[in-house]
């Protein structure tokens, strides 16, 4: 299996701030990747180096087999939509696709516009006018037409209603199913269940750090949740990574990454379900977060 | 690209080639009676000059000559319009999250926006100027003025300069403060500070200006259309009077100084400024003019824009220097 992206220690610093930290993910050819992780985690920073807008203070990145730069052959293979739906608001959709069509090698035109059509979206009304539904649906019909290899969405639904949402997602999966495995998305998103629904790879941040990243299949079997005696937590660490404590009056749950097999017969393992796992993983970087900033103040 | 470029400013593009032709017609229709009425004036007076001045004026009133303010706004207005927007709005707007997601690299994007804008700039500039340039030849005859600043700065191909490089300080200040509005007001400041630096502190200097003595009893008057700087008379010592002789009595040896009155009281009973010349030539006294001659106008217009356009050029530079650094 080819990869559409393999990151090393990719790293990004504004001036003193850092927004990525060596960061090194993979996500195989024809994954549609939930870029996952709060605001401010890096997740815009990681796809603007991918999409060869910013360049990396740190670390590689190959994309497509190459590493991502201001060149038209690599720039016409990576469709990028960024998170405010940049169109000019003054051009019609008719306008946008002929813009297009000059600025692009293997612009397919007649798919813009069909899948408009079949939207019912004006093509000759000016961009201002249009709802954020019908705006977002124009921007990936765009970004479709470009007939790009690798897609990276950056939070294309933060701003939509619910059925403008599923729309999109569902013009998205779409596309997906016609590339037949030739198309590779990253599409982050604070919208958890819309991400499992049309994700199989998963890659988080926090902190602008990696916390996780892989095929979500994957991903679900290395993990449990073990319900066992309070008291006793050595056994399990032993063994298995814990990535996040619930302590109840007697008996005590772990998010556990498995390392092996859970032997122990007074400990019962459940699965895990995506929700979860997001969160138990989002809610130990935070209390890690936390720590250290009580360790700081304490110094000081 | 260039599809892009047109999409976006086409309609500009129609409303500035509308001002035009209207401008082109106004300025035809009065320039060929300028003309008519200049031919008329030579005819009458046969060429001699002291004739010609005494003629009614040959322009001021009418509409074109109100209209020749165009020429100095038009810069300012092309830097504000086409120039501030250009990256500073696209910025501002995001779009270029849009334009810089297709098969275009950043340089290339930049250049064929900035190429063709600074084209149309300079062809706009070009267009005015011809006009005017054209209007303005009898009446640069008859007043021998073609230096003087409002006419040095709308003729000949010194509008051109300016347009390109008001258009390229806009463009530079919108990469820069990232937003419009700002840019507009980098570019129109900064336009007018420089144009008014240039053209009172500068240009004088392009050349040493030539100084030309002569008899102090005669008379002289650079030819064509020079630009005099100063005129008067100079002692063998160097002391320098200035035409208007305000300050002549004290410089004047005391033999010459009789031939005055002193005061406004005492007036000799023959009083006659020949006199006092011929009293001053033979105390060494020579008059002077300094100025830059007419011969040296194309120097002058060539030098200036060449100023503006390597400005401008610089000002381009560092925008593409921006715009390959930024991280969109």
């Amino acid at each position: 299996m080819r990869t559409a992206i393999r990151t090393y220690e990719l790293s990004k610093r504004y001036r003193r701030v850092s927004a990525l930290t060596e960061c090194t993910v993979t996500v195989p050819e024809g994954r549609v990747s939930a870029l996952i992780g709060p605001n401010g985690a890096g997740k815009t920073t990681l796809l603007r180096m991918l999409a060869g807008l910013a360049s990396p203070t740190g670390g590689t990145a190959s994309v497509l087999g190459g590493t991502p730069r201001q060149d038209p052959a690599f720039l016409a293979e990576i469709g990028f939509l960024a998170q405010e739906i940049p169109l000019y608001r003054r051009f019609t959709a008719e306008d946008h696709i002929r813009i297009g069509g000059h600025m692009n090698p293997r612009w397919d035109a007649s798919l813009a516009r069909t899948r408009l059509a079949e939207m019912r979206i004006p093509l000759e009304q000016r961009m201002g006018t249009l709802s954020g539904g019908q705006l977002a649906q124009v921007a990936l019909a765009l970004t479709l037409a470009k007939r790009p290899r690798l897609l990276l969405l950056d939070e294309p639904v933060a701003a939509l209603d619910p059925l403008a949402r599923r729309n999109f997602l569902v013009t998205l999966t779409s596309a997906v199913a016609d590339a037949g495995g030739d198309l590779t998305v990253v599409l982050s998103s604070h919208l958890v269940t819309d991400l499992e629904r049309v994700c199989d790879h998963l890659i988080l941040l926090a902190g602008s750090r990696v916390q996780l990243c892989g095929d979500i299949d994957t991903l679900l079997a290395e993990h449990k949740v073990l319900v066992g005696p309070r008291e006793d937590t050595a056994p399990i660490e032993r063994t298995h990574t814990v990535v996040q404590t619930v302590a109840a009056a007697r008996l005590s749950t772990w998010l556990v990454r498995l390392d092996g097999q859970v032997s122990d017969p007074a400990y019962q393992a459940e699965d895990v379900g995506f929700e979860e796992l997001v969160l138990a993983y989002l809610g130990a970087h935070e209390a890690s977060a936390g720590k250290d900033l009580t360790t700081i103040g304490e110094d000081s | 690209m260039t599809w892009l470029v047109w999409r976006q400013y086409r309609a500009q593009a129609a409303t500035v080639f509308a001002l035009l032709a209207v401008f082109a017609a106004v300025t035809l229709v009065g320039g060929f009676k300028v003309a008519s009425h200049w031919h008329s004036m030579l005819v009458a007076c046969s060429g001699h000059s002291a004739c010609l001045q005494q003629q009614p004026p040959l322009v001021s009133g009418t509409v074109v000559d109100a209209l020749l303010v165009l020429g100095l706004i038009v810069p300012a207005g092309l830097g504000t319009l086409w120039g501030a927007p250009l990256v500073g709005h696209e910025l501002e707007s995001r779009t270029t999250d849009f334009a810089w997601a297709q098969s275009v690299t950043r340089m290339r994007w930049l250049a064929v926006k900035v190429g063709w804008l600074l084209l149309a700039a300079a062809a706009c500039g070009g267009a005015i100027s011809a006009l005017v340039t054209w209007w303005s030849g009898p009446n640069n005859a008859l007043q021998a003025n073609a230096f003087l600043p409002g006419q040095f700065d709308i003729q000949g191909i010194v509008p051109v300069g300016y347009a390109v490089f008001a258009v390229a300080l806009g463009i530079a200040a919108g990469t820069v403060a990232r937003r419009t509005l700002p840019a507009i007001a980098v570019a129109l400041g900064g336009f007018v500070a420089l144009r008014l630096v240039i053209a009172d502190f500068l240009r004088p200097h392009y050349t040493a200006a030539v100084t030309t003595y002569y008899n102090v009893t005669g008379s002289f008057t650079p030819p064509g259309s020079a630009w005099l700087f100063s005129q008067g008379a100079v002692s063998r010592t160097g002391q320098v009077v200035l035409a208007g002789w305000g300050d002549l009595y004290p410089a004047l040896p005391a033999a010459c100084r009789t031939l005055l009155p002193a005061s406004a009281g005492q007036t000799p009973k023959s009083f006659s400024m020949n006199a006092v010349f011929s009293c001053m030539q033979s105390h060494g006294w020579r008059g002077f003019a300094t100025y830059q001659p007419a011969s040296r106008y194309w120097t002058f217009q060539g030098i200036e824009t060449g100023i503006y356009v390597l400005l401008a050029a610089a000002l381009i530079a560092a925008t593409f220097v921006i715009v390959r650094r930024r991280d969109a």
